[in-house]
């Protein structure tokens, strides 16, 4: 994890009672950059990966904060989307998120049979080999927020003997 | 009261409603006047959403009221009424009531329901506003989810106060004037943990000022609730006439009664299935008038055109129509 | 004339049950998706018999389905999923579904409830439990594994909020090639995002706010329908690569008729008198295209439907490989 200059120290969580923008950076992703925030009070933070220690510390900086915040996260698509699903979990509704997602990037396939999730660099209809069980997947558009991820399944199993 | 009260012909708000029997009535304040109702036989009634309200015929008219407990298959429902003297006359027919007296209610209705993801409710009410309110205290702690409530009410006026404070303890602030509710409201709105939903209920000023203020310190309107009577359901509309061409004939569409049941008691055979304005079976040509389009089937430049109506649900705007049947 | 009829009674007459009640979908040689919701409870009759006269319906699979949901389960816990501010609505539905059930079938079984405290008792299954309401512990498999052991539908449940309808709990143990485990936490469009023209065609979001706007104590169901080869209820994502390639050998198994079944599910949608949660109940027949053969206008029916359904549409059923073969079949008869 990289820390920039007024994020809060690891670990510490943000400043009590905070109600402006959380600018969230994942890798080498600006979210302030893309927010105009004249006026309102503003925090960034950067990480290189949702790595959970990432997570724990962003969810540590909004128990910390009250509503009235709004939320900016931008990176890969793995990374924004797994901290999407860990900031729904503390109750943010889609208004106060803003997510500015990388078009190109590592993305999280699901697999719908073990349920491992793998990340890769491939585009949608292509194939991947499932971490978990080996499997070679196929995966399309299918999204789940809580997963963060896309619905992959076995790609050859109408062919296998 | 008792010949007053039972009434011989169901107002039409009140589809498929429950007889039920005054079983007490108690004064809150000298205003404030809680009533329960029960099964005459003492049988369970259908439970509810907190902070659903029951539409209660009087006379000839009908008045929406909100119940105050949790909701989990209860016995009775009560509803706490203000004596309104200038009213319509609902609030003093409600007062008149007396144990034993029947009254014809719908089935609870649900437009002011909690959000089941909070992670914390903050529930805001003034005067009789308390009533739904009460209603998601009592459900809340039931569940053992997480709540505080503001209750603005004038010294010695206020309803279900003891309820109140029994209830949430230290998580109930009572403000007993205007200026004294600002800032614990100001406060309150910007120390709130994320996940906080807000529930507000008073008049409509009251409402909208909350509201006002929760939206510029910068509360998502995802998170805002008010009470808003009768939001879920259809109402009766007005009546009209149609005209069918080929069959040659005219009939009434009551308030009340939709067109496809008009048109299926004159013996027409229209298709239907979901009788809900999504299914699309039951449309009808359209040769003149502008229907009242309430289903949710045609498209908008469909219902622009004005050449379909969905008869199970839609209506005329203007006073009769002629149709293609 | 007169014998005519006399024939067509005496032929379903001597029809089995399981062709007698079996909700054959199709009204005519074409399908295609609508927003086709009815109320519930309305009887239809069909060409040998009739369907729908009850929300919950228990039948000659009881027992042996509600096995093997049960090892479903254990071999696969992720079949049952319920995101924590679910539990009240997972007690609505006890509260809701155990009477209907009694009620439906008064000489096998009993719900009583006196204050918190409730008694089922379930003679086919030899059961006699007391639970308290809301209190998850007063079952010791769960409140939502208890409820799938009763009853042979599928649960799915919605809470509604910000305008949508979310998929946030569930014991599907039968699905017809989608995985719980991946839609919950899902809004009812994104859920239906695989479907092809039901986003186009506007019929998911039409249902969505039909759904929103349904009241406590309305009930309502559609019929959806596909094919699955042999009696296999758990077709779900999770098992797919043991399933997928009987897909691409059926069309040659002279065994097909026997082998592949039309499988259609009774969907019931109510709203839960308490939560305010929106509960989608799904229900599945299978019969062997031999029984549906039985029927003559059944077999005519199904066989056009199949030849002519759309390439889409058949791609997204996963029937692709092998509707020609199953229509060749019941149209040749
Ligand atoms: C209330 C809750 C409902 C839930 C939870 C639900 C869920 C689902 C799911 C999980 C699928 C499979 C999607 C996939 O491939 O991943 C599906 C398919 C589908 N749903 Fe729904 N559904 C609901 C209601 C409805 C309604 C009311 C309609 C239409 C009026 C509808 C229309 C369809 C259609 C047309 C399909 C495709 C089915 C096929 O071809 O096999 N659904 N639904
Ligand atoms: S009957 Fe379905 S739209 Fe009217
Ligand atoms: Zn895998």
């Amino acid at each position: 994890m990289r820390t920039a200059s007024q994020s809060p120290a690891t670990g510490t969580g943000g400043e009590p009672g905070f109600r402006g923008v959380i600018s969230v950076s994942f890798g080498a992703a600006d979210a302030s950059a893309d927010h105009d925030a004249d006026g309102v009070s503003r925090q960034d933070l950067r990480f290189a990966s949702a790595n959970p220690e990432a997570l724990a510390n962003l969810r540590s900086v909004l128990a910390h904060s009250r509503v009235g915040v709004r939320l900016v996260l931008a990176g890969p698509p793995a990374d924004v989307h797994a901290a999407a699903s860990a900031v729904a979990v503390c109750g943010l509704v889609d208004e106060e998120i803003t997510i500015l997602c990388d078009e190109v990037g590592p993305r999280v396939i699901f697999c719908g049979h073990c349920h491992t999730s793998t990340t890769t660099d491939h585009a949608i209809g292509t194939d991947v080999v499932c971490q978990g069980c080996a499997t070679t997947l196929t995966f399309t558009d299918h999204f789940s927020r809580r997963v963060g991820g896309y619905l992959g399944f076995s790609a050859h199993a109408e062919e296998a003997a | 009261m008792t010949a007053t009260a039972l009434q011989t012909k169901v107002h039409p708000a009140l589809e498929g409603s429950l007889l039920l029997e005054v079983t007490s009535v108690r004064a809150q304040t000298n205003s404030i006047t809680s009533i329960s109702f029960g099964h005459p036989l003492g049988e369970q009634l259908p439970s509810y959403v907190p902070g659903s309200h029951l539409v209660v015929q009087y006379g000839t008219g009908a008045n929406s009221y909100s119940l105050t407990g949790a909701g989990s298959a209860p016995t009775e429902y009560t509803i706490s009424v203000l004596r309104v003297e200038d009213g319509a006359g609902g609030s003093l027919a409600m007062h008149a009531l007396s144990v034993g007296d029947r009254v014809q209610v719908s089935r609870p209705r649900s437009a002011f329901a909690p959000a089941a993801t909070a992670k914390h409710h903050l529930l805001i009410a003034a005067g009789i506003g308390i009533t739904p309110v009460l209603s998601h205290a009592r459900y809340a702690a039931e569940w053992g989810a997480s709540a505080s409530l503001i209750y603005v009410h004038r010294p010695g006026t206020g309803a279900h106060v003891e309820d109140a404070r029994e209830l949430l303890g230290s998580d109930l602030t009572e403000c007993t004037d205007r200026n004294s509710f600002r800032e614990v409201l100001t406060t309150k709105l910007t120390t709130q943990k994320l996940g906080t939903h807000l529930y507000v209920c008073g008049p409509t000023d009251f409402m909208d000022s909350v509201l006002e203020q929760a939206r510029d310190l910068g509360w998502p309107k995802g998170l805002l609730h008010s009470e808003a009577f009768s939001a879920a359901a259809l109402d009766d509309g007005q009546p009209f006439a149609v005209n069918l061409v080929r069959s040659g004939v005219k009939l009434d569409v009551p308030a009340g009664v939709s067109l496809l049941e008009t048109l299926e008691s004159a013996g027409l055979n229209i298709p239907n299935m979901c009788r809900k304005g999504i299914c699309g079976e039951c449309a009808a040509p359209v040769l003149r008038g502008a229907p009242q389009h309430r289903d949710l089937y045609l498209t908008d430049q469909e219902k622009a055109d004005n050449t379909t109506i969905m008869c199970c649900v839609s209506r005329s705007l203007d006073k009769e129509l002629e149709l293609d049947l | 004339m007169s014998t005519a009829v006399n024939d067509k009674v005496r032929d379903t007459d001597v029809l089995p049950e399981r062709i007698k009640h079996f909700p054959f979908p199709f009204s005519g040689d074409i399908y295609r998706y609508s927003a086709n919701v009815e109320p519930c409870g309305k009887v239809v009759t069909t060409e040998a018999g009739a369907w729908g006269g009850r929300l919950l319906h228990v039948d000659e699979h009881y027992l042996a389905e509600l096995k093997d949901r049960d090892e479903v389960l254990d071999r696969d816990p992720s079949r049952l999923q319920v995101l924590p501010h679910m539990r009240p609505a997972v007690w609505d539905a006890i509260s809701t579904l155990l009477p209907a059930l009694a009620e439906e079938y008064p000489d096998t079984m009993s719900f009583d409830r006196e204050g918190n405290i409730c008694r089922w008792r379930n003679s086919l299954q030899d059961l006699d439990v007391e639970f308290t309401f809301g209190d998850d512990d007063s079952l010791p498999m769960g409140p939502l594994r208890f409820l799938g052991s009763q009853i042979q539908d599928d649960l799915v449940f919605l809470d509604q909020r910000q305008d949508s309808l979310w998929l946030d709990a569930g014991v599907v143990t039968f699905a017809a090639d989608w995985s719980v485990g991946f839609d919950v936490g899902m809004k009812f469009m994104e859920v239906h995002h695989p479907v092809p023209r039901v986003t186009e065609e506007k019929i998911a979001s039409r249902a969505e706010q039909f759904l929103m706007r349904l009241q406590p104590g309305e009930k309502y169901r559609r019929t959806n329908w596909t094919l699955t080869i042999d009696r296999r209820l758990d077709t779900s994502t999770e098992t797919y690569p043991n399933w997928a390639h009987d897909r691409v050998t059926i069309a040659d198994d002279p065994a097909l008729p026997d082998r592949l079944h039309l499988r259609v599910e009774i969907q019931h949608m109510i709203r839960l008198p308490h939560s305010g949660a929106v509960l989608f109940m799904i229900r599945s027949y299978l019969l062997p295209l031999r029984d549906i053969a039985r029927v003559p206008v059944w077999r005519e029916n199904m066989g056009r439907v199949l030849a002519e359904l759309p390439n889409d549409m058949a791609e997204y059923k996963g029937i692709i490989h092998y509707r020609k073969a199953a229509s060749d079949w019941l149209l040749a008869n």
